[in-house]
């Protein structure tokens, strides 16, 4: 009889990238009818624009960079989703292609691939649209903010996203079943809550779809966020700071994506200063008031301590 | 408790291999074609790491050779063809004559932790004096008797433990039961033991068992806490029971903490009260055979003679493994001996057996979330990968416990356990002394006819 040889652990759970992505594109879908609904064929001819292009775009470079077919495993069609729901309804139909040509291409591969890249590669290709299109990018008409009724439908809404917050709950499935974790959507949300309460904005400004979308896909998108536990607690409060900051200023739309873009500049520094000690070791004050008593030469001061 | 059945076929061939601990490897004492008796001692000790071997069936010896070993490499070992008679040696009952002499007699019965280690060495390490001894029984195995009733276990238990802190010349002595492991909480708590009442006494938070023995004004102590499995867990183990700290490089012995597990403590209780030698232990059978169950088997029984004493596999069998899906070791053959560190044969179907495809670590996180110990395990996984060892120590490495948590959750499939175990192997290579391991799943360094 033959044995398969193998190291250990042999179970493993049965959770893969693959599955997570589809799951997320699956939570995306709701909020891709409702807008579909509201501004008609166009919205849809978007989105399809923004996947085709981002599958077509990695096809292309893994294929000439002689890598595996990675098309299966969902990211593209998720960065081309995400994308396009970024967009004004408005928007002319090359745009979502050009972005998600610059989302695949310069966002994802050539930074690295999945695992190296610092930017969320939508982000990335948001940030360069706006920068090189700003005036395709602005929404004709900025919703009208503040009903309740804008949280659950909104068909004024300037971006795709927008026609609906309450359609992005699979977010919360998400946490639930913990594909996403929930430190840094639970700290995003709380602080800025917190702050808009603080300097006065109106809570109906800050929970946007743009929002919501953004606490639960763009700054929970695991490459670009840190890993400490303790450095998820400071993202995510870091990036409600910085929504609060912008939003208060401008407007909290595009403060959502700007400050999640500024804040994966940090990640890795983040990580870094937050790297967890030894389980039996000293806490942060154990080791500063050890530092300083062995400073003071408590021998020669004739004192005597038992050790 | 569950229920522990006694293996009553007797094999046509029993391998009893010359090593089964960590350390050296025993002389033979027989050859080719003697007769050997049940308990009858056939492995030699050259040294002090080390523990003697014993027969555990009557019969002929067929050959002394190199035979294959549960860790997955060919060890020196003795055949032998029982035969239908058992003839005992004499056992006697140890007399109670001090620390020194029940040293030797653990020692000249073999009595071995199921981590590897001798348990005579274990109580009486060189250099270093023992204060607390621990009975582990947080990763429940099974002890070789049916108990009439859990009273009897815990009181047993209870004398084991008494024996362990003469053995080791210790003060205080403390069993640790799993939280959630009811049938034993229940067994202890409430029970009268010399004159006191035994309460579990839950480990939470800075109450470790220090606290307890102050509070409960004794030297014996039953304390419970979170199940902790692992490969290399004496470390943290000491810590969460005790609060001490083992330095780098040192064993829990250094901080004056003797760890044994519950199948030696039962092993020891059976020397001094019938002078048997380690000769049988308890398999916990599972996965696709007909009739899992825990069974006494004699140590050198073959998994496939376990296996079939359970009625058979149950389908096509894929993958045999010994000792636990998550630290175990996947076995070529079934000719594979139980020895004294065998706890556990699992079989695996063909649609259970994993074949992933390691991808890019996605940075989600999940890894950082199970580990017991609190590291960065993708981190460190990729500095192994790197061969950047001196980083991977700066991140407390060391620490690792190898309970195979992060490999099990990564979406990615990236074998994150063993990139730790790899550079864990290698930091302990470039210390000069280092001790020498076993069973571990990676050989580095010249692999080219030297080892
Ligand atoms: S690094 Fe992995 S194997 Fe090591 S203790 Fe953490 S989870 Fe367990
Ligand atoms: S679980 Fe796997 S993919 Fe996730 S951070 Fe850890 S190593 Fe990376």
């Amino acid at each position: 009889m033959t044995f398969t040889i193998s190291p250990p652990p042999h179970i493993k759970q049965d959770t893969t990238f693959k599955k997570i992505t589809w799951i997320k594109i699956l939570a995306l879908l709701p909020v891709s009818v409702v807008s579909i609904y509201f501004f008609g064929l166009y919205a849809l001819a978007l989105i399809l624009a923004g996947i085709g292009m981002a599958i077509v775009t990695e096809l292309v470079i893994e294929k000439a960079f002689n890598k595996d077919i990675t098309i299966m495993d969902g990211q593209a069609v998720l960065i081309g989703l995400m994308l396009a729901l970024m967009l004004p309804a408005e928007a002319p139909i090359w745009i979502p292609i050009v972005g998600s040509f610059f989302a695949v291409a310069i966002g994802k591969h050539a930074f690295g691939g999945i695992g190296s890249y610092i930017f969320n590669p939508v982000l990335v290709a948001w940030v360069f649209l706006i920068l090189a299109y700003s005036s395709y990018m602005y929404p004709v008409s900025f919703p009208e903010l503040g009903g309740i009724s804008d949280i659950f439908l909104e068909n004024g809404a300037g971006l795709l996203i927008g026609v609906s917050p309450v359609a992005l709950i699979g977010g919360l499935y998400l946490i639930l079943k913990r594909y996403i974790e929930w430190k840094i959507p639970a700290f995003y949300v709380l602080t800025t809550l917190v702050l808009a309460f603080l300097v006065g904005d109106e809570i109906g400004h800050v929970v946007t779809g743009a929002f919501v979308f953004g606490v639960f896909f763009l700054a929970t998108d695991s490459p670009s966020s840190p890993v400490t536990k303790n450095g998820r607690i400071i993202y995510g409060i870091l990036c409600g700071v910085l929504t609060v900051i912008y939003g208060h200023f401008a407007n909290y739309i595009f403060a959502v994506f700007y400050s999640i873009f500024l804040a994966n500049c940090v990640t890795a520094f983040i990580d870094t200063s937050t790297l967890p000690g030894s389980f039996a070791e000293e806490s942060f004050l154990q080791r500063k008031y050890r530092k300083i008593m062995e400073k003071i030469p408590i021998e020669r001061l004739g004192v005597k301590t038992d050790d | 408790m569950a229920e522990i059945n006694v293996m009553e076929t007797i094999p046509e061939k029993m391998i009893i291999p010359l090593k089964q601990h960590n350390g050296d490897i025993c002389e033979p004492l027989v050859s080719k074609g003697e007769v050997v008796k049940v308990g009858q001692k056939i492995g030699e000790c050259p040294s002090e790491k080390c523990a003697a071997i014993h027969s555990s069936v009557c019969g002929e010896v067929v050959s002394v050779e190199e035979s294959s070993h549960p860790s997955g490499n060919r060890i020196n070992s003795v055949v032998i063809q029982p035969i239908e008679e058992t003839e005992c040696e004499d056992f006697t009952p140890f007399k109670d004559s001090g620390k020194e002499q029940l040293i030797s007699a653990i020692k000249e019965a073999g009595i071995v932790e199921n981590y590897g280690t001798p348990t005579h060495l274990v109580l009486n390490p060189p250099d270093c004096d023992i204060d607390t001894v621990l009975i582990n029984a947080t990763a429940s195995e099974w002890v070789g008797h049916n108990y009439e009733t859990p009273l009897e276990y815990a009181s047993q238990m209870l004398d084991s433990l008494r024996l362990l802190m003469k053995a080791a010349g210790a003060s205080r002595g403390a069993i640790v039961l799993r939280n959630d492991d009811k049938d034993s909480i229940d067994a202890f708590d409430g029970l009268d033991y010399e004159g006191k009442t035994i309460m579990v006494a839950p480990l939470l938070g800075k109450r470790r068992v220090g606290y307890y023995f102050n509070d409960q004004n004794t030297d014996i102590i039953v304390a419970s806490q979170d199940k902790i499995y692992g490969k290399n867990i004496f470390e943290y183990f000491t810590y969460n029971v005790t609060g001490r700290k083992v330095p780098f490089r040192c064993t829990p012995a250094n901080a004056g903490v003797a760890i044994c597990g519950v199948k030696s403590a039962k092993a020891i209780h059976d020397l001094v009260n019938t002078g048997m030698p380690y000769i049988e232990t308890v398999v916990n059978v599972s996965g696709q055979v007909n009739n899992p169950q825990h069974l006494l088997v004699k140590i050198g029984t073959t998994f496939r003679d376990v296996i079939e004493a359970c009625g058979g596999y149950s389908g096509e069998p894929a993958k045999l493994i010994s000792n636990g899906v998550i630290t175990g070791v996947a076995q070529y053959e079934e000719e594979v001996p139980v020895t004294k560190m065998t706890t556990s044969i699992i079989v695996q179907g063909k649609d259970e057996v994993l074949k992933d495809i390691s991808k890019d670590c996605i940075h989600c996180a999940r890894c950082v979330d199970v580990c017991p110990v609190d590291l960065i395990p993708n981190r460190i996984a990729a500095l192994s990968n790197q061969g950047r060892f001196d980083e991977c120590r700066q991140m407390h490495i060391e620490n690792c416990i190898e309970c195979g948590r992060c490999s099990s959750v990564c979406p990615s499939k990236i074998h994150v356990m063993q990139l730790i175990q790899y550079s864990k192997e290698a930091i302990a290579r470039a210390d000069e002394d280092f001790s020498e391991k076993e069973s571990s799943n990676i050989k580095l360094g010249c692999s080219c006819g030297s080892e």
